[in-house]
């Protein structure tokens, strides 16, 4: 299968770049268009939990922002991926190629949307002269779990709201729901412990933590975190492709 | 060598009394033990192959399957029965401009409708300047698509295509969307195809364009292969079938 992608290279690096420039509109304010609504996002939860929680975390901005950013790159990847087979519909049913090539298409996409908006977050971090240190070597890796974890969610989404339209309303609201399971806005260790212990098996909320870590606290992510987080994107993807490889005879009919 | 091989394909579609299109609806579906759906067949028992180099004419009325039997060649919808078997690559030109985005211009609607095609960017890049003089649209390869006249969106598409090296090349009525001009292109274009050997399968209602170019046809009429053989006899085997049902 992955030698099957590779002689598609071409076509998922044209779809991938394509959409991005459909994304913002071929201009470079559509960009900052894109930028208004984390930035309004942001603005409001600091003043918020900053009046409210006076004994906020050190840097409670960049801790925001960052929780912000790699949230918007979780929920925009898997609405991308829920999409990306309805969404081009003649792709589908007057050319073969195989139908995966779509969903990772648009999770490249996404990953590129949110190497901009870390770029934004990059800045934010030099303006309050936060220098990273060793430990954003963990970045990297980090990332990319997100990344796969998202391209397995992707797969399955994307498959299934083919056949149910309707799925697709189902994840927003559960997108819904992970905003406030995933401590984009809060310290996670902060709550009572049989608390805690539920949302850590939420592996976006570990992937948030690891980031702050890495990136903001200079702290090594505990080998748990990284071990949990890894097996299950790895899980999510077998999964995904599982139902994905099930559906997929039937989508040009669906579509 | 055959290129195409067709063993009793069969294929079935199901027409949803009301269509499930939701979670909602098909689980409301399962308390419901009336069948929501009626079984449509689309190919009986279908039975041809394809030499290389070889021509295949298919005809029939509308409706008559053929459509869907070459997109189960292409692998876009499976056969229910049967089998088929490809030995090639394959190009597709069921529709003209597959993937064509309105936003982006010309010059990067080629990039990608020739990355569908298999190319790469340096590949295209070569082949640009030829796509764009063939379709005679130099001066609007940076317009975006959404300003191009239907026409202009065709030429484009049919440039691009004709710049692959397709082993089998599947054409669906690619030439009635064309004037005279485009057609006659299109024409020049496959007496190139007949004398490089390529292995092609033709949907078309133009008789002329079927003995001009097809070594066999393929007859088919509600989903049943009627005649397989021979063009001119296939073709008067047509005319005799629609005479029928004209006066039936």
């Amino acid at each position: 299968m992955i030698a099957n992608l590779w002689n598609y290279r071409h076509l998922i690096k044209r779809l991938a770049l394509s959409d991005f420039k459909l994304r913002y509109k071929n201009s470079v304010l559509g960009f900052f268009w894109s930028l208004l609504e984390p930035l309004l996002l942001l603005l409001v939860l600091y003043v918020v939990f900053a009046h409210l929680f006076p004994s906020v975390e050190e840097n409670f901005h960049l801790f925001l922002l960052l929780g912000i950013v790699s949230w918007d790159f979780f929920t925009k990847g898997t609405s991308m991926g829920l999409n990306s087979i309805i969404g081009k519909p003649s792709l589908v049913r007057q050319v073969y190629i195989p139908r995966e090539i779509l969903v990772l298409s648009s999770s490249l996409t996404a990953f590129m949307m949110a190497a901009l908006e870390f770029g934004v977050f990059a800045i934010f971090m030099a303006f309050s002269k936060v220098i990273p240190t060793s430990t954003i070597i963990y970045f990297p890796a980090i990332f990319l779990i997100l990344f796969f974890l998202i391209l397995g969610i992707s797969l399955a989404l994307g498959a299934l709201n083919t056949y149910y339209r309707d799925v697709q309303y189902i994840w927003a609201v559960l997108l819904q729901a992970g905003f406030f399971a995933s401590g984009v806005f809060f310290d996670i260790n902060n709550l009572p412990e049989n608390i805690r212990d539920i949302l850590l098996l939420n592996p976006i909320a570990r992937i948030l933590i690891m980031l702050r870590q890495s990136v903001l606290y200079n702290i090594v992510p505990s080998t748990g975190d990284l071990v949990f987080c890894s097996i299950t994107a790895l899980a999510f993807l077998l999964i995904g492709y599982t139902i994905f490889t099930k559906l997929e005879p039937g989508f040009a009919e669906e579509v | 060598m055959n290129m195409i091989e067709v063993e009793h394909l069969w294929k079935n579609f199901r027409i949803p009394h009301e269509k499930r299109n939701t979670v909602f609806e098909t689980l409301v579906g399962l308390f419901d033990t009336k069948k929501g759906y009626e079984e449509f067949t689309a190919l009986k028992d279908i039975n041809f192959s394809v030499k290389k180099g070889e021509w295949l004419g298919v005809i029939g009325p509308n409706g008559s399957g053929k459509s869907t039997l070459l997109k189960i060649i292409a692998n876009t919808i499976r056969p229910t029965k049967g089998r088929v078997k490809v030995n090639g690559r394959i190009t597709s030109f069921l529709e003209l401009g597959v993937g064509f985005q309105p936003d982006l211009t010309a010059k990067e609607n080629i990039y990608v409708y020739g990355a569908i095609m298999g190319f790469s960017d340096a590949e295209i890049k070569e082949r640009m300047d030829a796509i764009l003089d063939f379709a005679g649209l130099k001066r609007f390869k940076d317009t975006k698509l959404k300003n191009f006249s239907s026409g202009m969106v065709v030429r484009l598409a049919f440039s691009t295509a004709i710049q692959t090296e397709p082993e089998i090349l599947l054409l669906d009525e690619v030439l009635a969307v064309g004037d005279m001009e485009f057609q006659q292109k299109c024409f020049a274009v496959f007496e190139r195809y007949r004398q490089e050997d390529k292995t092609v399968v033709f949907v078309t209602h133009d008789m002329n364009s079927v003995k001009k170019f097809c070594d066999q046809a393929l007859l088919l009429n509600h989903g049943e292969q009627v005649a397989f053989g021979d063009t001119e006899e296939v073709v008067e085997k047509y005319a005799i079938v629609s005479g029928e049902s004209n006066y039936a």
